[in-house]
């Protein structure tokens, strides 16, 4: 009777996924010149390997999750585990090819060069 | 006509104890709120985790865009103060599309639970999350005791 007829085998790690975490929309900064756009988001706790950036259709996905080791007995706790979402529309005039990232101090810094055919012009007149 | 006013009274005293159940009714779902979700302004800016881990207490602090140089951190037995800023100015050059990360400075103090050893401190900045451990002063460390 202790033979286990389970169609599916359980599988650890699925539970790990079904927790719920809180989703975090991080605070940003967004400057432009005519070179590039930058985009510096607070994602404190965030490691680099847990950052993913995507874009696609004009659209700049940026999401990324922090866990935070908990040692011990807890006497207060003011944030935990979270994870940060947000979604920003960009301009098809981004160069996808060249966008830098760095993570300095929990705050990414994206830096989104425009297509050298998006840069503003200056026409040269000429006399003649 | 007094039986008339009696009534009446107590009709009101009733309502008066209906309106203050509603008032702590409304009370306690404000206090349900922020326990999910701690307000981050003022008192409680940065948000720490306290951790007590026997020998040590592990305190974490969220400061996200500080760097090492801009945290003050002052131990004095079971008081401990955080303080800092945050600069954050716009790159030379750029126009300003959007700013919600604004510079700030802090300040946050506590009661530890227990003395701590404030010389054998460690302190790291890691990804925007100061972790610290406290080690407890001996009297405050929990003792095995032997059974004869």
């Amino acid at each position: 009777m202790s033979e286990n007829k389970a169609l599916t085998p359980s599988n650890k790690s699925d539970v790990k996924a079904a927790r719920q975490l809180p989703i975090i929309t991080p605070a940003v900064d967004i400057f432009e010149n005519k070179n590039e756009i930058l985009l510096h988001a607070d994602m404190p706790g965030v490691q680099r390997e847990n950052i993913t950036i995507n874009i696609d259709n004009g659209k700049l996905y940026l999401s990324g999750s922090r866990t935070v080791t908990d040692s011990g007995a807890a006497r207060w706790r003011e944030f935990g585990a979270a994870e940060y979402s947000r979604t920003f529309s960009v301009p098809q005039s981004i160069d996808v090819a060249n966008i830098k990232a760095h993570l300095q101090d929990g705050v990414l810094q994206l830096q989104l060069p425009k297509l050298e055919t998006a840069k503003p012009k200056q026409i040269k007149i000429t006399t003649g | 006509m007094w039986a008339r006013m009696n009534e009446l009274e107590r009709m009101l005293n009733n309502m008066d104890i209906f309106r203050s159940r509603l008032g702590s009714a409304f009370q306690d779902f404000d206090q349900l709120a922020e326990q999910r979700y701690p307000k981050t302004t003022g008192d409680n800016y940065p948000r720490t985790n306290l951790n007590d881990t026997g020998d040590n207490l592990e305190v974490m602090v969220e400061v996200p865009g500080v760097s090492k140089d801009n945290i003050n951190v002052k131990i004095q037995g079971n008081y401990l103060e955080l303080s800092g800023k945050r600069t954050n100015e716009v790159p030379e050059g750029y126009t300003v599309h959007r700013t919600e990360r604004e510079a700030l400075s802090f300040s946050r103090s506590f009661t530890l639970p227990y003395e701590v050893n404030a010389d054998n401190v460690k302190a790291s900045l890691n990804n925007g999350i100061l972790t610290m451990t406290l080690p407890k002063s001996e009297a405050a460390k929990p003792k095995q005791i032997a059974i004869s």
